[in-house]
């Protein structure tokens, strides 16, 4: 027999269950929500004995949290800017590099972990629920509660700001990197109600962070410094980033609109959306174009590009044929989306890989 | 209670076929939300004429849904005879189910609750917004349980959310924290009544003899689809579509008519904690208004409603 309980966002006890510190022996999983982020929000959550929960080993747990299958977002550009900068002889300080590469795993597990907080609190995960067996979302399945998933990302945050200095010491620019940085991080809190990717001002910040932001603090760590092709790759990155966030959104396009949330998808409209995700797959084509002629040989610019337009015509025909806002289609079309930027990733890999073979004489 | 005049302009005589057609819709109709209505309407003391109002809103809005949907899933028959649109013309059964949307206006307006007819809009939205979802997955046989219930909450719970929430707003009491716990409540109960309908197909439970397998012929996976369908590979789901006949369907299962009875018992048991959910809301309601002739009636609707047998006299 479960046992419930519906509180109100005025009711002195709401926060303690939402973030889990009601209790030490139960957890309380939200049921259903009503009038998301009004003052009014009621939850309904399910009281559950912690020893009734089937929980995975804590490592599992852990690498749900940080999303341990998304980690090559910040690894691809890491390889990128050591690749480049080894064919450039630009390869100043690889002991920085390391420290600020391992700052910014730790910074990214936090962030994660701070997106799934985010999303539990905000409501977000509430309203836009996956079909079961898709992806966990620790927080929302009881493994832990919101507050110890929040303890996590706080110290995980403190480990990177402390390998942080070592780097600012070794390479002063990169005190400039941070600092910009945090100001968007603080920006983009005091901005989006519902973390980065779900309000315009947000869905900039993270842009900006995700790419240029990612690839320069690299860069600066290297003691490469910033450069106009370093810069221009962050931007390819980020807006191959973004396309998945909209894909994502565009997912959640029903339940998102029904709950208020604001983001591109659910402003433009199913259709617009549609044609929204056309045209940011299209535009980065035309930006990994732009990138190649700039600064790419001949050889790899047409290869790559046809091997991607090739490959990214199931995606433009998923999207020009998905016909409902609430079907399956929406889950086959993130697998066809994310299955094209994982290639786009392996072109990358093989192309600097090239690179680097090439100056080594690998292939003679 | 008479529901198809509740004011004199309702359903003028010079109008052809318009009064048989309406005749044969609600002959065969249990009524069962103008019957909740009333049953939260009493314990409220609300006026004849206004119960009278309220039943002929709710009845309406469902056979103006039933008119439109029959013709959208060009289905032949409803409640055992022809559907309206195969003996009166599509173009009649459009019109007829307008009508019956615009006669619900009419004398709701004349009552002079403007919230009510916001409400009433509203549902009416929601009603609309759920057909149309519903037709968008049409043929989508990989649609999952979270995602139906989303079309369900519109299409079906709204009605159910009516039915507890207008006799409150037409007596005025529009207190929004009662009006929550009743919204929780009809979504319950529509979800409720949707899975037991879409149970029926699969024969579950089916005293009143409804078609088997009928809405997978027709393409459309039902929720209790959605549930079992979850874990099976692209094969099976190709095969579970082919299915003529309940022994075929058994087939898409390694262990044929027992895993799926074992689907059905884990199905109810999902519903059960819905259930549960629901008798949690009852609590808080019972908290909220001192009724508690309300609360002893709304208390079996699960059982009628889910399991589709009588409550128990206590």
């Amino acid at each position: 027999m479960s046992s419930f309980i519906t509180l109100k966002k005025q009711d002195s006890d709401f926060q303690n269950y939402l973030w889990g510190k009601f209790s030490s022996t139960e957890r309380a999983l939200p049921m259903t929500t009503l009038n998301l982020e009004s003052p009014e929000e009621t939850v309904t959550f399910e009281i559950v004995k912690k020893s009734d929960i089937k929980r995975p080993s804590a490592a599992i747990t852990f690498f749900a949290l940080i999303k341990f299958q998304n980690l090559f977002l910040i690894l691809l550009p890491l390889f990128y800017v050591l690749a480049k900068n080894f064919v450039d002889n630009r390869f100043r300080d690889p002991f920085t590099c390391v420290i600020a590469s391992a700052a910014m795993l730790f910074l990214f597990a936090a962030f994660n972990i701070r997106n799934d907080v985010n999303d539990h609190i905000s409501g977000y995960d509430r309203v836009n629920i996956p079909p079961r067996g898709q992806y966990a979302k620790p927080i929302k399945e009881g493994w832990i509660t919101a507050s110890q998933a929040s303890n996590i990302s706080w110290i995980l945050t403190l480990i990177a700001m402390v390998l942080s200095f070592p780097v600012m010491l070794r390479q002063p620019e990169e005190a400039r990197v941070i600092a910009i940085s945090a100001v968007l991080i603080i920006a983009g809190r005091l901005l989006s109600k519902n973390s980065y990717k779900n309000q315009h001002w947000g869905e900039v910040i993270f842009f900006i962070l995700a790419g240029p932001g990612v690839v320069s603090g690299y860069q600066v760590a290297l003691g490469a410094g910033v450069d106009t092709e370093g810069l221009a790759f962050g931007i390819l990155w980020a807006w191959g980033i973004q396309f998945l966030v909209h894909l994502n959104n565009f997912s959640h396009i029903l339940t998102s609109s029904q709950a208020g949330i604001k983001n591109t998808m659910t402003n433009a409209g199913f259709d617009k959306a549609k044609k929204i995700l056309i045209f940011w797959w299209a535009a980065f084509i035309g930006l990994w174009i732009a990138y190649h002629y700039f600064y790419a040989s001949i050889f790899w610019s047409y290869l790559t590009t046809i091997v991607l337009v090739f490959w990214s015509v199931p995606t433009f025909m998923k999207i020009t044929e998905i016909q409902s806002p609430v079907g399956s289609e929406l889950g086959d079309l993130k697998k066809v989306g994310y299955r094209n930027f994982l290639l786009m990733c392996g072109l990358i890999v093989i192309e600097f890989y090239w690179y680097l073979g090439n100056k080594n004489d690998w292939f003679i | 209670m008479n529901l198809k005049i509740f004011s004199p302009k309702d359903f003028p005589a010079y109008l052809p076929k318009l009064n048989s057609l309406y005749d044969d819709l609600f002959a065969g109709g249990k009524g069962f939300r103008s019957k909740l209505v009333q049953m939260v309407s009493n314990p409220l003391g609300l006026p004849a004429e206004t119960q009278q109002l309220l039943c002929q809103t709710i009845e309406f809005i469902h056979n103006a849904s039933l008119l439109h949907d029959d013709l959208i899933d060009r289905s032949q028959l409803r409640r055992g005879k022809p559907a309206a649109w195969t003996k009166y013309t599509p173009e009649y059964a459009v019109l007829a189910g307008d009508y019956l949307l615009a006669r619900v206006m009419v004398n709701l307006s004349g009552f002079g609750n403007i919230k009510l007819v916001q409400f009433t809009s509203e549902t009416i939205s929601d009603l609309l917004e759920g057909e149309w979802l519903q037709d968008s997955v049409v043929g989508d046989f990989f649609v999952s349980l979270e995602q139906l219930d989303r079309i369900h909450n519109l299409k079906t719970a709204s009605l159910f959310k009516w039915c507890l929430r207008a006799p409150f707003i037409a007596a005025n009491n529009n207190d929004e924290e009662l009006h929550r716990t009743l919204d929780e409540m009809g979504t319950i109960l529509g979800q409720l009544f949707q899975r037991s309908d879409d149970l029926l197909d699969y024969n579950i439970r089916n005293d009143e003899g409804k078609a088997i397998l009928g809405d997978l012929k027709s393409g459309y996976l039902n929720s209790f689809g959605a549930y079992v369908s979850r874990g099976m590979s692209r094969t099976q789901i190709d095969q579970m579509v082919k299915s003529s006949s309940l022994e075929d369907y058994y087939q898409c299962f390694a262990n044929g008519e027992k895993d799926f009875q074992g689907f059905v018992q884990s199905f109810d048991a999902t519903n059960e904690k819905m259930i549960q959910l629901y008798d949690h809301h009852l609590v808080n309601l019972e908290k909220k208004i001192q009724k508690p002739e309300l609360i002893k009636s709304l208390k079996p609707l699960t059982e009628i409603l889910y399991w589709r047998r009588k409550p128990k006299s206590s």
